[in-house]
């Protein structure tokens, strides 16, 4: 515990923007209509896969009408 | 003038829609974050992961702040390139092909402030997002190794984003030429891997290449300075910028007459 108050000024920033990242891809997913593939299986893969999984929903997932 | 900002202006607001000036930011942040950040904990990585026969003594000389900061940026031109060319294959192919650019060009808009407002768009997020992406990058290697100076941070920049706004380019060229935003992706994309692949294993043939910026930015972190060859390269990287946009707007109007 006392290591990771040591890291914590460094990692807390990094933390932050990829909290925001899943946020926007989730409000994203809730607005959006139509989804490539179902929209339960991009939700499990926003919340579950780290940064990778919003990354993916804004690049592939995203149906632009 | 005015309707070219016009349409850029619509351009952003597009991506301020879908969240583009949100994600492509933080991507290009967490993209080059990394690498000064698994550097600086290698060692305490190791030891968390374990797995090491008892006794292992691994040695990891401490890189220098410029290795590390270089190969942050090569992140920028190999995952980075993927997300520039996915997000903007489908720039101009996705509007033709859902009847987007028919409604607009119906208007008195010309075709060239149409293909030249949407590729500044996406260049504008580009450069904004890379240059966010790599002072963070360039911050925390400071903070974690040494300070790089300042100024060379900015040539480097300049240096990566030029090579990456060709890139750009010729994702927006194949965009217009092509009918699917997936092909003009994926050629795209080949086209960027061969000329990079090119022009680094025969970089005493191609001095002049646009993909060679990298290298020579690299060579100015190193402390080497910057390479008589840049100026070549530089205005190399400026006119194919120029040329493809011209071609691009060249077939999209024949293509858009035809349709």
């Amino acid at each position: 515990m006392d290591q990771l108050a040591n890291y914590m000024p460094i990692l807390a920033p990094i933390a932050i923007i990829q909290l925001i990242l899943l946020i926007t891809a989730i409000i994203d997913l809730v607005r959006i209509e139509r989804t490539n593939g179902p929209k339960w299986l991009w939700a499990l893969i926003i919340l579950f896969i780290n940064i990778i999984g919003p990354i993916l929903y804004f690049v592939i997932g995203r149906r632009s009408n | 003038m005015s309707q070219w900002l016009t349409l850029l202006q619509k351009e952003t607001l597009e991506m301020w829609r879908n969240f583009k000036w949100i994600w492509v930011p933080i991507t290009f942040i967490l993209l080059g974050v990394k690498e000064p950040l698994t550097s600086y904990y290698m060692p305490q990585i190791l030891d968390a992961v374990g797995g090491l026969p008892e006794g292992a003594v691994i040695q990891i000389p401490t890189p220098s702040a410029a290795e590390v900061l270089i190969t942050g940026l090569g992140q920028y031109t190999t995952l980075g390139v993927l997300i520039i060319v996915l997000t903007t294959m489908g720039i101009i192919a996705s509007e033709r092909k859902s009847g987007v650019a028919a409604m607009i060009l119906v208007k008195p808009v010309s075709f060239q402030s149409f293909v030249t407002a949407k590729w500044a768009g996406s260049a504008l997020l580009m450069w904004i997002s890379f240059f966010i992406g790599y002072l963070a990058t360039w911050y925390y290697t400071g903070f974690l190794f040494e300070w790089i100076p300042f100024d060379q941070f900015l040539q480097t920049y300049f240096f990566y984003a030029l090579w990456l706004t060709v890139i750009l380019t010729i994702t927006v060229f194949c965009s217009a030429a092509l009918m699917s935003p997936g092909i003009a992706g994926f050629i795209s994309l080949a086209a960027a891997i061969v000329i990079s692949l090119v022009s680094n294993t025969l970089s005493n043939w191609f001095e002049w290449s646009p993909a060679q910026l990298t290298a020579y930015a690299n060579e100015v972190l190193i402390g080497q300075g910057i390479s008589d060859h840049s100026l070549p390269a530089g205005i190399l990287a400026v006119v194919c910028i120029i040329v493809l946009l011209s071609l691009s707007v060249l077939i999209f109007r024949k293509k858009e007459l035809a349709a």
